[in-house]
């Protein structure tokens, strides 16, 4: 099957999915999202003021007038304004996903590349006590909450040796990326390396024992050699689905070190909106995360093509 | 990420915390090197943090105090409260002496003060523009149209003369007439305003105080029709300088505002006194610069403050036993130069029973008198050191103190009594069952259900409850709901028993007194409470002004709601405030959601550019 015959029938099984999500996102809000009315309309608000807080919200329209504007809204790319601040909502997203990227790519980075690394690292010394030990460290650090290590990374780290400041952002980027970041991501990277290396590691192991290891170790090709060029490129189809899952996540942004370092990013707004049931914001971002995580299966799909030859795309 | 966010043990976090502010040497002023250097003279700048993002900087459009607190030094009311008096007096803000109140205050005549400028803005084509009557007319309009959909419309819904009518045909068209003039609002010349209400309302100043009816230009918010939250222009000390939405705000001085000397009284208190001291003939604003953050997260707050990054904090209630030792501050915060600030805020907890509840409701002897026992087994005194950690005050009157109508002396008939409650049940016929449990006197099942929201808090308010129906035997059911739908059960009368709080939107006791009204029930009478001879009696308050006739008035009305088992009186919050040695002339205010322009930093506390 050619490249483009596959692309064109894989955006056209999209189509279903996304109405899909489309439909359990209109039902879910309408059953237990709750009337954003009583919110909006202050403490001592009347019948009437409800009903034209309603109106203009076009929350009394029959469902399938309303579901019918979600769609169009889609289709479009607008959104509207937020319910709760007026905002408009893809202004929200081009303000809000600055800074929750500023955090999560590097993290996404930084984290894939240690995580290679040490797994690589003990793969290669399967059963010795470096292996064993730094698996006994990947389980007790995963196994400590992110809360934990931020409270305790900030109240240390930022408070007491004041190597970071406690919170804070700035407009600049450069900036925020050597100065208000670093800590967030040191404390994100506490627990989501864990996980990768161990994960990785029965990857690599996977491999390291395949007949064409022996192979390559028996033409005489250094260690250093059959671990990165020949043991990582099979091992990577895992592991480029692991980071690809990871990827529609950036859209969500990391609501508890936003919060905690005062950061403006994506998934403080997302946590606000569901709490102030703002139905614009919430529908934008579960489209956002589901377009995302569909066309993140599809690079997958043709990545998994590119490191591995003997995949055929049908 | 978000799946690993356990439980940490509270003990952990607070000897954490603990130990190290406590341990951690004082922190220069901002922005003053440590070293031989001479501090830089520059901007005065007071770093505030926020608990939530603001939501826009339309007052129209606002309702929360974060907000409201940014507003209040953007935008000027008619009127506002003096910084010192206490109890809350209102004073003059825009208007150039406090109004003439006639017809039984029906009639309110403004004059405004001439010379009051709004902030430089494009809009104004380079131009200072003049505020005027027409402004405030331009202003209270708009909290009548629909397409605003105001939050605090219910100030003047209902009481200018033809502004409802207004509201009405807007409705109906689409579209809001602002060029006609209204009959209740006269503007006989540039700088006077006569308002006329439809009934009786010495009320009605209060209203006027609201920081979100701070007056705005029409062309300002015609311009700007899309996006007014983001355009605010107004005649306060402060205008916006920058802004990060929902993290950074930075406000600065007005250049276009008035000549203001601060020159408010002390009365007889010596920290007032001290207060006047350093900061009487000053002009208003000292401060350079209002540096706001929003902090959503307590210990950020916490921290940020203990390294001298914030000027200000207001302590919440799980960091109190960090700060203080009962109601003093710790020793080792004090020697810091660190002032508490600590005050009961005008707000009251109450418990309620809805009265139309097929179990609860209802007005025979049995369920009043259940009602009656299920609020004397509540035990307050308990709920304050468990849930408030001690940050609360035992209140047992529906006006809290420091509002007027407030009486300090009422003593409730439902106090904590356990064995009465129970005499109580056993004499009305609510018996043991085999399970133990009290079953009705028809011998059906008896189970009283509690709602509560989902947060950590209110777990601990179901506990409270559990303990308190089990001294009667009764058995509990808690319901959980999200905040926006426990509003909406309560404005379908659908909750049973809830432990609800009101905090004063202006400091009279018409506005906690309103929550029990027959005619707000699907409004904010969450108990549903409909009794004629109470309403009849409220409807009189209404045309009283503040004073003894009212007060006893009051006082049958708050009898009346523990005899019927409506509604009990639990606590009155504690507010305290923490602020750093260099802030100078601060003293928070029970109704004013900011006083930054009366405040000041010490010279030396300067921060660098």
């Amino acid at each position: 099957m050619s490249l483009w015959r596959f692309l064109l029938r894989r955006l056209w099984q999209m189509i279903p999915t996304l109405l899909g999500v489309v439909l359990l996102v209109f039902v879910l809000f309408n059953w237990v999202g709750g009337d954003p009315a009583y919110l909006l309309a202050g403490k001592m608000a009347s019948p009437q003021a409800l009903a034209n807080i309603r109106h203009q919200l076009g929350t009394d329209l029959p469902l399938w007038q309303q579901l019918l504007r979600f769609v169009q809204q889609i289709v479009t790319l607008d959104f509207g304004n937020s319910w709760a601040t007026q905002e408009p909502v893809l202004q929200i997203f081009r303000t809000r996903l600055g800074p929750s990227l500023t955090l999560l790519l590097p993290m996404l980075l930084l984290e894939t590349l240690l995580a290679v690394g040490i797994a690589l690292l003990v793969a290669a010394f399967r059963g010795s006590w470096l292996d064993r030990s730094l698996m006994v460290v990947s389980t007790v650090m995963m196994s400590i909450s992110l809360l934990v290590y931020i409270i305790v990374g900030q109240y240390v780290l930022a408070f007491l040796w004041g190597w970071f400041p406690v919170k804070g952002w700035s407009e600049h980027w450069s900036h925020n990326l050597t100065t208000y970041a670093v800590l967030p991501i040191l404390m994100g990277l506490m627990v989501s390396v864990a996980p990768s290396v161990r994960l990785y590691r029965t990857f690599i192991l996977d491999e390291i024992n395949q007949d064409y290891v022996r192979t390559a170790r028996a033409r005489g090709l250094g260690e250093g050699r059959v671990l990165l060029v020949h043991v990582l490129r099979n091992a990577a189809i895992p592991i480029v689905t692991n980071v690809l899952m990871g990827l529609p996540g950036l859209l969500t942004g990391a609501f508890l070190l936003e919060r905690f370092f005062a950061i403006p990013g994506i998934g403080r707004e997302i946590i606000l909106a569901v709490e102030r049931s703002d139905f614009p914001l919430i529908k934008a971002a579960t489209i956002s995360v589901a377009l995302a995580t569909l066309l993140t299966n599809l690079l997958g799909d043709l990545l998994y093509r590119w490191l591995d030859p003997r995949v055929h795309l049908d | 990420m978000p799946g690993m966010i356990n439980h940490l043990s509270p003990l952990l976090v607070v000897l954490l915390l603990l130990a190290g502010l406590l341990a951690v040497p004082a922190p220069a002023p901002q922005g003053v090197a440590q070293g031989a250097a001479p501090p830089v003279v520059a901007l005065k700048v007071l770093h505030l943090d926020m608990s939530a993002p603001e939501t826009g900087f339309d007052p129209v459009l606002t309702s929360d105090l974060n907000t409201a607190a940014i507003e209040q030094q953007l935008f000027e009311s008619l009127l506002t409260y003096d910084y010192l008096a206490r109890p809350v007096r209102l004073v003059p803000r825009l208007a150039a002496r406090m109004p003439e109140v006639t017809q039984q205050g029906r009639h309110w005549l403004f004059h405004l003060k001439q010379g009051v400028w709004f902030a430089p803005d494009p809009v104004f084509g380079g131009t200072r523009r003049e505020l005027t009557a027409q402004d405030v007319v331009y202003t209270l309009m708009r909290f009548m149209d629909p397409k605003n959909r105001s939050p605090y419309r219910f100030l003047l819904e209902g009481k200018i003369l033809g502004l409802d009518e207004r509201a009405r045909q807007a409705q109906l068209t689409g579209h809001f007439d602002y060029d006609t003039p209204v009959a209740g609002l006269q503007v006989p010349d540039r700088y006077t305003l006569a308002i006329t209400l439809k009934t009786t309302d010495y009320n009605f100043g209060h209203a006027m105080a609201q920081p979100m009816m701070g007056v705005v230009a029409r062309e300002v918010i015609e311009a700007y029709a899309a996006d007014t939250a983001a355009h605010p222009v107004g005649t306060g000390p402060y205008r916006l300088a920058h802004w990060i939405r929902s993290a950074h705000i930075v406000l600065e001085r007005n250049p276009n505002f008035r000549r203001e000397l601060w020159d408010f009284q002390a009365g007889s208190d010596p920290q007032d006194q001290a207060l006047v001291q350093a900061m009487r003939g000053k002009r208003i604003p000292q401060i350079d610069q209002v540096d706001i953050q929003v902090v959503e997260e307590p210990q950020s707050a916490w921290l940020g403050f203990g390294k001298g990054e914030l000027d200000v904090l207001g302590l919440s209630g799980q960091f109190a036993p960090l700060a203080l030792e009962g109601d003093q501050l710790k020793p080792a915060l004090a020697a810091r130069g660190i002032h508490l600030w600590r005050m009961s805020d005008p707000s009251i907890a109450y418990y309620f029973i809805n009265q139309q509840d097929p179990v609860l409701g209802g007005m025979t002897p049995e369920k009043i008198g259940l009602r009656r026992a299920l609020l004397m087994a509540q035990n307050d005194t308990e709920m304050i050191q468990v849930v408030h950690k001690g940050q609360a005050l035992r209140a047992t009157y529906p006006i809290p103190p420091g509002v007027a109508g407030a009486d300090p002396n009422y003593v409730s008939l439902l106090d904590y009594n356990p064995p009465l409650a129970n005499q109580l049940l056993d004499r009305l016929g609510f018996r043991r069952g085999p399970d133990g449990f009290r079953r009705q006197p028809d011998g059906s099942a008896l189970v009283v259900r509690y709602t509560t929201s989902l947060s950590s808090q209110d777990r601990e308010l179901d506990e409270m409850m559990k303990k308190a129906l089990d001294r009667l035997a009764i058995r509990f059911e808690s319901e959980k709901l999200k905040f926006p739908e426990i509003l909406k059960a309560e404005r379908q009368c659908q909750i049973q028993f809830r432990l609800s709080a009101w905090i004063a939107d202006y400091p009279d006791g018409d506005n906690f007194m309103q929550l029990w009204y027959g005619p707000h029930t699907h409004e904010n009478n969450a108990a549903c409470y409909q009794d004629a001879e109470w309403d009849r009696l409220y409807a009189q308050t209404l045309t009283l002004p503040d004073g003894p006739a009212r007060s006893a008035l009051y006082h049958q009305l708050a009898r009346l709601l523990e005899i019927n088992g409506v509604t009990k009186i639990s606590t009155t919050h504690i507010r305290n405030v923490l602020s750093q040695p260099w802030v100078v002339g601060f003293k928070p205010h029970p109704i004013l959601p900011s006083v930054w322009s009366y405040m000041d930093v010490e010279p030396g506390a300067v921060s660098a550019p």
